[in-house]
């Protein structure tokens, strides 16, 4: 029971901190329905006078880029207005605070992730079923792809939990990085799709993203959906996630360990 | 002539504050680098496979990204900390700047040296002279300073924007959320031709968000397209000065909301 009340405490800290300011709230519906307006219109406007290209026809974009502003919402929660950011307990020596509490830091933070994650998911649940009903995205091809995509997806948002927690942990070695943080958010946005579907960019980009995780997070998901990667190969993009989030789980849990040997109260 | 010395006194010192951390320095041109070189990529990917968007010539589209990168990257440059101002606003750093024998408006912009600018304004340069190469037009004197003055109307009109998100932000902090968005929209939005999008968002990103009026609308004007804007020529022609004036009523605004600004102290 204890355990269960300090999953649900550590669960809602960031959407508490939402919850408790409502015109964040506005802020991000008004944000959410303007976004996926305009993505809309782009797509439907580029390709007023283009057939298929890339091996997406209209829908396939539209679908794809309507559902990536969806995703979005499911990691967008502002831990830095909580000053409840790694970067900011490291840089004001909070961290160690973490490290007193009878829950582990790193079950604190992937039990807070994940409420962010279902608070995030309310939001795009919410938005796909009007997007659904309006007409905006289609409907997966038949259940078995309704099922792999939310298999995909859920596979993509851990791997994407252990990129965020990646660049997270990368803040007990420097304490200066705004510059690297940035630069791995880019790249995470860039490579996932959440820019354009990765389908439009060349191919030599194409084989560089299938060697990093990014790709992993949205791209095979959305493409799944909108049917850009069949059904016969779901299996094989299922297995690639599936060892970036092995791959990631021992590297993050590796990490955890050599960082706590870094953390040093005031005083040592 | 006193206010500039200090003002140049306290950026050389900015500059070598950011030089304490190398690594941090040469990372941060770098993220000004990559950020701009993502859009070149967006614009490259939708011209590649678009081709002749909204009716303009590939060469003519390049100089939209190009203009409104170079106005932003003086934006970034000479404007740019009212950009997440929130957050310091949250950390009570004003309450100090009221303090001070300098104008609120002044110190917030030399809070710190913005080394990603550098990055920035190197792509940018690099686009524009890419997209001055490109082009077919014949770039008289006229077109010339036409496109500077857009290029500062644009930086002057970016920075109208957030001044107002920072005019807000005074009374209520979140308001920064906004600016995070505006700056999502201006890289994603302002980068080709708006015709492309349905005549009501494009009235949207004309009359309620002016985004055309940076990049789009002077060079609709300097290759010929600006009859076909939608929006009346004389309008989209006097983009330059209504960047200058949407700059001066931001300022008007920021004092404003300074005057009506109370601290945690009360």
């Amino acid at each position: 029971m204890t355990t269960l009340t300090y999953a649900w405490r550590a669960a809602r800290v960031t959407p508490l901190g939402e919850l408790y300011t409502p015109p964040r709230i506005t802020a991000a519906l008004l944000r959410l329905t303007v976004q996926v307006v305009l993505v809309a219109s782009l797509w439907h406007g580029l390709y007023a006078q283009t057939g298929t290209t890339a091996g997406l026809s209209r829908d396939q974009a539209v679908t794809f880029a309507v559902l990536a502003v969806l995703a979005s919402r499911l990691r967008e929660l502002d831990q830095y207005a909580g000053r409840d950011s790694v970067a900011q307990h490291m840089y004001y020596g909070t961290v160690v605070y973490w490290y007193l509490r009878p829950l582990s830091p790193h079950r604190y933070y992937a039990l807070r992730a994940l409420g962010e994650q279902l608070y995030g998911l309310a939001w795009a649940l919410a938005g796909y079923a009007i997007c659904l009903a309006a007409g905006v995205v289609v409907p997966p091809e038949s259940a078995a792809v309704a099922g792999v995509f939310a298999l995909s997806l859920l596979l993509g948002q851990w791997v994407l939990h252990y990129v965020m927690l990646l660049i997270d942990q990368l803040c007990f070695w420097t304490l200066r990085n705004t510059a690297a943080l940035l630069i791995l958010i880019f790249a995470q946005n860039l490579m996932s799709g959440v820019y354009a579907p990765l389908w439009f960019f060349p191919h030599w980009f194409l084989v560089l993203s299938s060697f990093l995780p990014f790709q992993a997070t949205l791209n095979v998901p959305l493409s799944l959906y909108v049917g850009r990667i069949p059904l016969s190969d779901a299996g094989f993009q299922l297995g690639v996630q599936a060892a970036w989030l092995v791959a990631l789980r021992v590297l993050t849990r590796f990490l955890w360990r050599r960082a706590a040997r870094r953390v040093v109260s005031q005083g040592g | 002539m006193n206010a500039v010395r200090i003002m140049w006194r306290v950026t050389q010192l900015n500059f070598r504050a950011q030089l304490e951390y190398r690594t941090e320095f040469l990372m941060m041109i770098a993220i000004g680098a990559v950020w701009q070189v993502s859009v070149i990529v967006f614009a490259t990917v939708l011209l590649t496979r678009f081709a002749g968007m909204g009716g303009w010539d590939s060469s003519d589209v390049l100089l939209i990204p190009a203009t409104r990168m170079l106005a932003h990257g003086l934006f970034v440059l000479f404007l740019g900390r009212v950009h997440g101002l929130g957050r310091h606003i949250q950390e009570g750093k004003i309450d100090a700047y009221l303090l001070r024998p300098l104008p609120v408006y002044r110190q917030v912009q030399l809070e710190f040296f913005p080394t990603n600018a550098i990055g920035d304004l190197t792509v940018a340069v690099g686009l524009m002279a890419g997209a001055l190469g490109r082009s077919h037009l014949d770039w008289t004197a006229g077109r010339i300073s036409y496109l500077i003055a857009a290029v500062l109307g644009g930086m002057l009109l970016e920075a109208a924007l957030f001044t107002v998100v920072a005019s807000a932000s005074l009374r209520f902090p979140a308001a920064d959320y906004w600016g995070r968005w505006l700056e999502e929209l201006l890289g994603t939005f302002g980068s080709y031709p708006l015709n492309v999008l349905p005549r009501a968002v494009g009235g949207f990103l004309t009359y309620g968000l002016p985004l055309a009026f940076v990049a789009y609308f002077p060079a609709a004007v300097l290759t010929g397209h600006g009859h076909s804007t939608g929006a009346p020529y004389w309008l989209a022609a006097a983009s330059p000065l209504l960047g200058l004036l949407a700059y001066l009523a931001a300022r008007w605004l920021w004092r404003w909301a300074l005057g009506h600004y109370t601290g945690v102290n009360g």
